[in-house]
C-alpha cells in the first residue's frame, strides 16, 4: 500500500516536473518567434531617431544616441503628410460610413426574409470577396474617368461601397435573433426598418465593430487603387504619399525614410496597442464564424 | 338607393378597405426586400461585374497609344500573350510566391497557434500582439521597411543571418534572391493573421476531447494529429481559400521593393496588369491579362471547394 502511494507520488511528481518543463518551452519558442515579428519594427523606429551617418555602422546600434527627432519635422517639410493624413481618414471613414448602410440593409433581407433569388442574390454577393479590386481595377478606372471622377476622394472610395464579406458577417449575427422577438414586434407595429434599427442593430454590435475595425484597417492599408485614380497631393493619402515620398528622395536617406514610415504606420498602431483585445477578438471572430 | 347601401353596409367597406391596404403593404413590402438590396446591387453591378464582362469584352480589341480607335481583332491578344515568354515568366513567379507563402505561413501559423492556445498567463496577450501587429501595418510601409532590412552592405537581415552561416546575398538586386526576399517579408507580414484565425478555431475545439484522450495515454503529438488536426479542418481550409486569394493579388511589395525587377524576376500578374495598362497605356491588352487573371482566380477557388472542400468536416450553420 505505502509502497503504490509512494510510487503515485513520485508519478505525480514527475509529471509535474515534464509539464513545467514543457511550458518553460513553450515560453522560450514564443518568445524567440515574437522577437522575430517585434525585430523590424524596433529598427524602423531606431533609424527613424538617428542622425544620418550614424546609420553607416558595420554592427546594428540598437539605441540612437543622440536622439533626433529632426528627422520627423523635415518629412512633413518636403511633403503635405498632414494632408496625406486628413485625406485618408476622410476616405477611410466614408467608405465605412456608406458600407455600414449597404451591408445592414442587405444582411437584414438576407437574415429574415426569403423571396425570390434569394440564393443567387446572396452568391453575388459571396463571389465579390473572390474578386479583389485587384482583377477589376481596369475596367473601374475607365468607368471613373467616363464619370469624369478621376483623382478625386470619391473616386478612392465608389468601389468598396458595397461588401459582400460585411454582408456575410452581418447576416450570420442577425440570423442568431431569435423568430419569435420579430414576431413579437411586427405585432406590436415593429416593423422593417424600425425592428433593423431598434432591434438587430443593437443585437448585433459587436459585429458591427469587428466589420468596422477590420474595414478601417483595410482600406487604411489600401495602395493599388488610390495610386491609379489620383495624380495631385491634394487628394493623396498616406500609403500613396509614402510611395511617391520614396520615389522623390530615392531611397537615400534612410533615416527620413524610416521616419515617414513610421508617420505612416503610427495612428494605427497606436490605436492597435490601446484597442489591442477588441482588435485581435475582432479580427479572431470574423475569420470563421459562420 | 344607392344612398342606403351606402349606410347600411359601412362596416364591410371598412373591412374591405383594410383588407386592400394590408395586400398592398404586403406587397410593397414583398416589393422592399429588393429595395433593401438595391443599394448593394447598384455598386456591385458596376464595380464589380460590370468590369467582368467589360474587360472581356475590352480583350477582342486592339487598343493602345499606337492604335487609339478600338480596332476588333478577336482573340490575338490572347494567342500574342500565349506566344510571349514574359507572360510564362509572370505566371511562374505568381505560382513561385504562393508556393513560398502559402505552406510555410500556414504551418508556422497553425504551430504558433497551437503554442499560444496553452495556459500561459499574462504572457499569452503579450505573444498575441507581438505576433499579430504587422497585420496593422499597411504593406507598402512594411514593404519600405523591408528594402531597408534588405539593404546588402548595413541592413539587418545579412548581419544577423550571418551568424547562422548564411552569405551575403544582395537580395532585392539578385535575379535569384528578389522573389525570396519579397516571400519572407511576406509571410512575416501576414502570419500573424492566419496564426489568428487558427486560434479561434482552436478555441472552438470542446476541452474534453483532450482530456478524455489524455486518460486513455494519448500524448501531446498523437492528440495534435488524431484530434486537433483534423477538427481544425474548416479554418485550414478558410485559410487556403485566402491565401491562395490574397497570394494572387501581390502587388505594393512589388511595386516598392522591387518594380517587377531585377529582369522581371519579381514581376506577377497584377503588376503585369499595371504595366500594360498604365506604363504601355496598352488597354487591349490590360484587359486581356485582366480577363485571364479573374478566370484564374475563380478556377482556383473552384477547384478548391470541390477537391479539398468536400473533404472537410463543415458543421452545419
Amino acid at each position: 500500500m505505502r509502497r503504490t502511494l509512494r510510487a503515485m507520488a513520485d508519478q505525480a511528481r514527475t509529471w509535474n516536473r515534464r509539464r513545467k518543463l514543457n511550458r518553460l518551452a513553450t515560453h522560450l519558442v514564443l518568445g524567440l518567434f515574437s522577437l522575430v515579428s517585434v525585430t523590424p519594427y524596433l529598427w524602423l523606429l531606431s533609424t527613424s531617431l538617428k542622425f544620418r551617418k550614424e546609420v553607416f555602422t558595420p554592427t546594428p546600434q540598437w539605441i540612437p544616441w543622440p536622439i533626433n527627432l529632426g528627422n520627423y519635422t523635415e518629412v512633413f517639410d518636403r511633403a503635405p503628410f498632414g494632408t496625406f493624413l486628413v485625406n485618408t481618414v476622410i476616405v477611410v471613414s466614408g467608405i465605412l460610413a456608406v458600407q455600414l448602410v449597404t451591408v445592414t440593409l442587405a444582411a437584414y433581407v438576407f437574415a429574415r426574409r426569403s423571396f425570390r433569388g434569394a440564393n443567387f442574390l446572396f452568391l453575388l454577393f459571396l463571389v465579390q470577396m473572390m474578386i479583389p479590386i485587384h482583377a477589376t481595377f481596369l475596367p473601374n478606372f475607365l468607368t471613373l474617368r467616363n464619370l469624369d471622377l478621376l483623382n478625386t476622394r470619391v473616386a478612392m472610395m465608389v468601389p468598396f461601397f458595397a461588401s459582400g464579406y460585411g454582408t456575410f458577417l452581418l447576416r450570420q449575427a442577425f440570423k442568431q435573433v431569435p423568430r419569435d422577438l420579430e414576431d413579437a414586434a411586427v405585432i406590436d407595429g415593429c416593423g422593417g426598418l424600425r425592428f433593423l434599427w431598434h432591434v438587430l442593430i443593437p443585437l448585433a454590435r459587436p459585429t458591427l465593430v469587428a466589420f468596422a475595425l477590420i474595414s478601417l484597417v483595410s482600406h487604411w492599408n489600401d495602395y493599388l487603387w488610390p495610386l491609379i485614380v489620383t495624380d495631385t497631393p491634394d487628394v493623396r493619402t498616406l500609403t500613396i504619399g509614402l510611395g511617391m515620398f520614396v520615389q522623390q528622395e530615392s531611397g537615400a536617406d534612410w533615416t527620413l525614410l524610416m521616419a515617414a514610415t513610421a508617420f505612416v504606420t503610427a495612428p494605427l498602431m497606436g490605436i492597435f496597442l490601446v484597442f489591442q483585445r477588441k482588435f485581435i477578438e475582432s479580427f479572431m471572430f470574423s475569420g470563421l464564424k459562420g | 338607393m344607392s344612398d342606403s347601401t351606402a349606410l347600411a353596409a359601412p362596416e364591410s367597406l371598412v373591412a374591405r378597405a383594410q383588407a386592400l391596404a394590408a395586400t398592398w403593404r404586403f406587397r410593397f413590402r414583398g416589393g422592399g426586400t429588393y429595395l433593401y438590396l438595391l443599394p448593394s446591387l447598384a455598386f456591385l453591378a458596376l464595380f464589380t461585374y460590370y468590369p467582368i464582362g467589360f474587360s472581356a469584352y475590352l480583350s477582342l480589341f486592339r487598343w493602345n497609344v499606337l492604335n487609339p480607335e478600338k480596332v476588333f481583332v478577336g482573340l490575338q491578344n490572347y494567342l500574342g500573350l500565349w506566344q510571349e515568354p514574359l507572360f510564362w515568366l509572370v505566371l511562374r513567379n505568381n505560382l513561385f510566391y504562393a508556393l513560398g507563402t502559402i505552406p510555410t505561413t500556414m504551418a508556422l501559423a497553425l504551430f504558433v497557434a497551437v503554442l499560444v492556445n496553452q495556459k500561459l498567463g499574462a504572457a499569452r496577450s503579450l505573444y498575441r500582439v507581438a505576433l499579430f501587429y504587422p497585420t496593422m501595418i499597411p504593406m507598402v510601409a512594411a514593404a519600405m521597411l523591408w528594402v531597408w532590412i534588405f539593404n546588402p552592405g548595413i541592413g539587418l537581415f545579412n548581419y544577423y543571418t550571418s551568424f547562422l552561416g548564411v552569405p551575403r546575398i544582395e537580395w532585392l538586386y539578385d535575379r535569384h534572391w528578389a522573389l525570396p526576399a519579397i516571400i519572407i517579408m511576406s509571410i512575416w507580414k501576414n502570419f500573424g493573421y492566419f496564426m489568428l484565425i487558427y486560434l479561434a478555431a482552436l478555441q472552438g475545439i470542446p476541452a474534453e476531447l483532450h482530456e478524455a484522450a489524455s486518460l486513455e495515454g494519448a500524448g501531446a503529438w498523437r492528440r495534435f494529429w488524431t484530434i486537433t488536426f483534423p477538427l481544425l479542418m474548416p479554418a485550414s481550409l478558410f485559410v487556403f481559400v485566402v491565401a491562395i486569394i490574397s497570394s494572387f493579388q501581390v502587388f505594393d511589395q512589388v511595386f516598392v521593393m522591387t518594380q517587377g525587377g531585377p529582369a522581371d524576376q519579381t514581376n506577377v500578374l497584377t503588376f503585369y496588369i499595371y504595366q500594360h495598362a498604365f506604363r504601355f497605356w496598352d488597354i487591349g491588352m490590360g484587359a486581356t491579362l485582366t480577363t485571364i487573371f479573374v478566370c484564374l482566380l475563380l478556377a482556383l477557388i473552384l477547384v478548391v471547394f470541390r477537391y479539398v472542400g468536400r473533404r472537410v468536416y463543415y458543421e452545419a450553420d
